[in-house]
């Protein structure tokens, strides 16, 4: 069994693509790229590729992984170039690693997720300020109960366990148009799941939704941020204030 | 106090961070946007893509209106000097498949001086935010206006997208009656199926184009780019166009009346224009192999799947199907080309299915070898193979079983169309009870769990028996299907008839939705669902709006102009209930749908499409008409001595039957396609009849 892992990234116009349509453009890719991909057995045979877990529909990502079984030995920096030369623009494969036999599996690396929140370039000092006072709250809190409404019914959540940490930061715009506040969190991924939506309804009210989300890595999670799945590079939570990182 | 999370309620003013509404500047007013319509080196419009990302979070199925899928053709705007937007006016999850479509825009984006991009039918729920922020209708290559475009060719499949073409005209920033648009507007051009009577569009489309569009588009592409070139005026652009063989343009047609307001003949208005419109027939589809680069959608649509095209046209004769009448004659792919574009489109698109299209594929004369090859081919791979064909035989089944070697024996669809003997004499389709039933047998003797049946009611001469047959016939075929397992199906799919034009049923009458509606009941009435047995009824109101409009006149142009404006859109959804809205336009413009839908009209009674060419004799369909209604018969004339429908004679093609060279049954002769002035009298001179045609 000929097994990788990979970091890849759904950024731009892929962010609107569901979790249906994600795996269907992966196994075309796939297929384009002519990689000896292994099938499922069955009547409707799938390309066995495996997403640990789906990303919300328009949520960007830098931090997507999967794991892909072939049939038959591949060089990856070949083969996975090719794949992410054939994937749509925004889909590209960032990093791989090789599943030795044994090898835990992909889910339990992934045990935590670094989100980044951007909002518009309004409002960025007071927004920081509200944000920043609000997360040493929700940090110095030791509950922190929220209702997500879901078509079949109400049902509360305690966002505060799943909490690791919290930075929030203006970030100077590239073209001097207006600095963006800039909220990343370090979140735990242990059902149940919290999503970025859950940790604003638990910050409160009084700011808009924020202009774009990221996952932005995955990994374990340390003081600082996390450290990231494949590779091991500590990914801070402190948000990069370089113009233009956004 | 748990706070609330889910979406997200409008801001309150005191609330920081709001993002500030996106507007761009991508509906210039009228006069302001000759700039962009200058050929290479014109400035491009404003994308409207900035304006359009912050809305799509709040609407359904965002991703249709993306683009970026692989095989996308992205020219920069002043590369051109001739800009096409090719639209499919439904929903991209419809419209995307089309052939059409891709085949014309893999043409037109292969020519160093075009460039082509796409749009569709934005969903009532964006086209509600494209309005009060002034987005218009915009292309999925780089979400450009529709007013910038030299042309918006649009493929109208069936008559139900009427309303959306108004719509994405309107939303484009273009006037949508023909005679407001001026030089610095497109020229709107449909083509397709229901092109062949656009009369219901007259007022609103620049010209309609009659046939296969492989040729034709390049030559309006030409003619487009010399006018450009030499500035020439709407008007003399219009009369250039009408002058290439196959363009209709209504406006330079009068449809005189008699004196109580009924169409007595549509004629040109201006010397030096063809009486009757020819439609194009290309005439050898190899040289033609397209479309090769398909569009893979990112996003759920109706076929996902490599279409390869294997025959165009159908002589089975089948009297209620306009797809069979206007395509004539039958031209073939060879075997090698079909699996030469079906390999490379596999391994460039990525597909894990490939369909083997034409409107009756098990009549391709080397479909056995076709499927025994491909078969061959993907044996042992994860590529299925389908051949959506509705022929009632057990060859069909040897075929599916050659196609499905990777062991999906699945589902068979097949086409009866009618439950009685007589009634199938009536529609002539030629596939006898005893037919159905061994075929039936042997297809679940083979391993094939579920079979789908194809019926209309509704059909000319139709009793109640002939009705009552169609569940009758289900039940026998069910019993089969039992006895051959516990877990077989079979699905009866049962819609009403809607008479088009260009065939035999065109002086047939409707029947209103309340009788369809009376007749569906009898089916389920009769077959008193078992396990493993079901019925569907297609809704009896669809046919009501799509027969008007495939009938209809210029008169009831002023209805379906109505109806959109009182919010009449997606005609052809259960999602949108449109017919209230245009019960109330008929009524406000006097049209009366019982007279143009509910009548038998008479031998000689004009219609609206008399002008339009599709290459068959009125004569000879006439006498198709009289010899259903005796309930007799006509043969397939790839088999039988020719019958003179008209269609052949025209086109120079070797006009034998039979086996010649491999291909079935016409091949293009010697010499070049004889121009319109040889073929028709000119303006003013009378139709041509059958002794007229070359």
């Amino acid at each position: 069994m000929n097994r990788l892992r990979i970091r890849w990234t759904k950024e731009g116009r892929t962010r609107f693509l569901s979790a249906r349509d994600t795996a269907s453009v992966w196994e075309r890719a796939v297929r384009r790229a002519g990689l000896p991909i292994a099938y499922s057995e069955g009547f409707t045979p799938h390309a066995r590729i495996s997403f640990p877990d789906a990303l919300p529909v328009g949520v960007a990502s830098t931090g997507e992984y999967a794991e892909l079984t072939f049939v038959a030995p591949v060089a990856p920096a070949d083969d996975l170039g090719r794949l992410s030369a054939t994937l749509p623009e925004g889909m590209d494969v960032l990093t791989w690693t090789d599943v030795p036999a044994g090898a835990p599996r992909l889910a339990s690396l992934l045990p935590a997720t670094l989100w980044e929140l951007v909002w518009p370039p309004v409002d960025a000092t007071a927004l920081t300020t509200l944000l920043r006072d609000r997360c040493e709250d929700l940090l110095a809190a030791s509950s922190a109960e929220v209702v997500r409404q879901r078509p079949d019914g109400a049902r509360t959540l305690d966002v505060r366990p799943a909490v690791v940490a919290l930075a929030v930061a203006a970030r100077p715009a590239p073209d001097g148009a207006g600095a963006r506040t800039v909220l990343r969190a370090v979140l735990r991924n242990d059902a149940p799941i919290i999503r970025p939506t859950d940790l604003l309804a638990a910050l409160g009210d009084g700011f808009a939704p924020p202009a774009l989300v990221r996952r932005v890595a995955q990994g374990a999670p340390t003081d600082a941020g996390l450290d990231e799945a494949l590779t091991g590079a500590v990914e801070p939570v402190e948000p990069e204030l370089v113009a233009g990182a956004a | 106090m748990p706070a609330a999370s889910g979406p997200s309620a409008p801001p309150a003013p005191d609330v920081l961070g709001v993002a500030p509404v996106v507007r761009v500047d991508a509906l210039p007013p009228r006069g302001s946007r000759a700039v962009h319509r200058g050929t290479e080196g014109a400035p491009a419009p404003t994308s409207v893509l900035a304006a359009l990302e912050p809305i799509l979070p709040e609407v359904r199925k965002p991703a249709q209106y993306l683009g970026g899928e692989h095989h996308q053709v992205v020219t920069p705007w002043g590369d051109a000097a001739t800009r096409w937007l090719l639209c499919y006016p439904d929903a991209y999850e419809v419209g995307q498949p089309n052939q059409g479509i891709q085949i014309l825009y893999e043409l037109l984006n292969g020519r160093d001086t075009a460039l082509a991009e796409r749009c569709y039918a934005p969903w009532l729920d964006l086209e509600e935010r494209m309005r009060a922020l002034d987005i218009p209708t915009f292309s999925l290559e780089q979400h450009l206006p529709l007013w910038a475009f030299d042309v918006l060719a649009v493929t109208l499949p069936h008559e139900l997208g009427h309303t959306n073409l108004l719509n994405l005209v309107d939303l484009g920033g273009v006037p949508h009656r023909a005679a407001d648009r001026t030089e610095e507007d497109p020229v709107v051009l449909v083509g397709g199926h229901a092109a062949f009577n656009p009369e219901p569009l007259a007022p609103f489309i620049d010209a309609a184009v009659m046939g296969d569009g492989e040729e034709v588009v390049l030559e309006i592409d030409d003619v487009l780019r010399d006018a450009k070139r030499a500035g020439l005026d709407r008007p003399a652009l219009l009369r250039a166009l009408a002058g290439v063989e196959g363009v209709y343009v209504p406006a330079l047609y009068a449809d005189r009346r008699t004196p109580d307001g009924r169409l007595a003949r549509t004629v040109p208005t201006e010397p030096g224009l063809p009486a009757l419109v020819p439609k194009r027939t290309v005439q050898d589809l190899e040289q033609w192999p397209y479309p090769q680069r398909q569009l893979v959608p990112m996003t759920e649509t109706v076929h996902e799947r490599f279409s390869v095209e294997i025959f165009r046209g159908c002589t089975r004769g089948c009297r209620f199907c306009q797809a069979g009448m206007i395509t004539r004659p039958v031209r073939e792919r060879r075997s090698a080309t079909v699996q030469r574009i079906v390999e490379e489109g596999v391994a460039s698109t990525g597909f894990e299915e490939v369909g083997l299209l034409s409107l009756s594929s098990a009549d391709h004369s080397a479909i056995g070898e076709i499927a025994h090859d491909l078969g061959d081919r993907y044996e042992g791979t994860t590529t299925s193979l389908s051949l959506p064909s509705t022929r009632v035989d057990a060859f069909n089944v040897t075929l599916s079983n050659e196609l499905a070697r990777n062991g999906r024996r699945s589902g068979l669809t097949f086409a009866p169309e009618a439950g009685s003997e007589r009634m199938r004499a009536v529609i002539n389709k030629m596939v006898s009870e005893e037919d159905l039933l061994r075929t039936a047998e042997i297809a679940f003797s083979q391993g094939w769990r579920h079979i789908k049946l194809y019926f209309m009611v509704g059909l000319p001469t139709e009793t109640d028996e002939d009705v009552v047959a169609i569940g009758e016939l289900g039940l026998k075929v069910h019993r089969i299907a039992r006895s051959h397992g516990r877990g077989n199906r079979v699905t009866l799919s049962v819609g009403g008839f809607v008479p088009k034009p260009h065939t035999p049923f065109q002086w047939a009458a409707q029947d209103p939705p309340e009788e369809i509606s009376r007749k569906l009941g009898l089916v389920r009435r009769t077959v008193r669902e078992a396990d493993g047995l079901r019925v569907r009824t297609n809704d009896p109101d669809e046919g009501v709006i799509e027969g008007l409009l495939a009938r209809g006149d210029r008169r009831v142009a002023a209805a379906v102009e109505r109806a959109w404006r009182l919010g009449a859109r997606f005609d052809g959804w259960h999602e949108v209930d449109t017919l209230d809205l245009w019960r109330r336009a008929l009524a406000e413009t006097d049209v009366d749908l019982a007279w143009y839908s509910y009548r038998e009209r008479g031998e000689d009674e004009p219609f609206p499409w008399d002008h339009l060419d599709s290459g068959l004799e009125r004569q000879w369909l006439w006498e198709d008409w009289r010899t259903a209604l005796k309930g007799e018969q006509l043969d397939d004339c790839r088999w039988s001595p020719c019958y003179d429908c008209g269609v052949c004679p025209g086109l120079s093609l070797a006009h034998d039957t039979g086996f010649e060279d491999g291909l079935l049954p016409v091949l293009p002769s010697a010499g070049d396609l004889p121009v319109a002035a040889e073929r028709y009298a000119s303006a003013g001179a009378p139709a041509p009849t059958g002794e007229g045609r070359a």
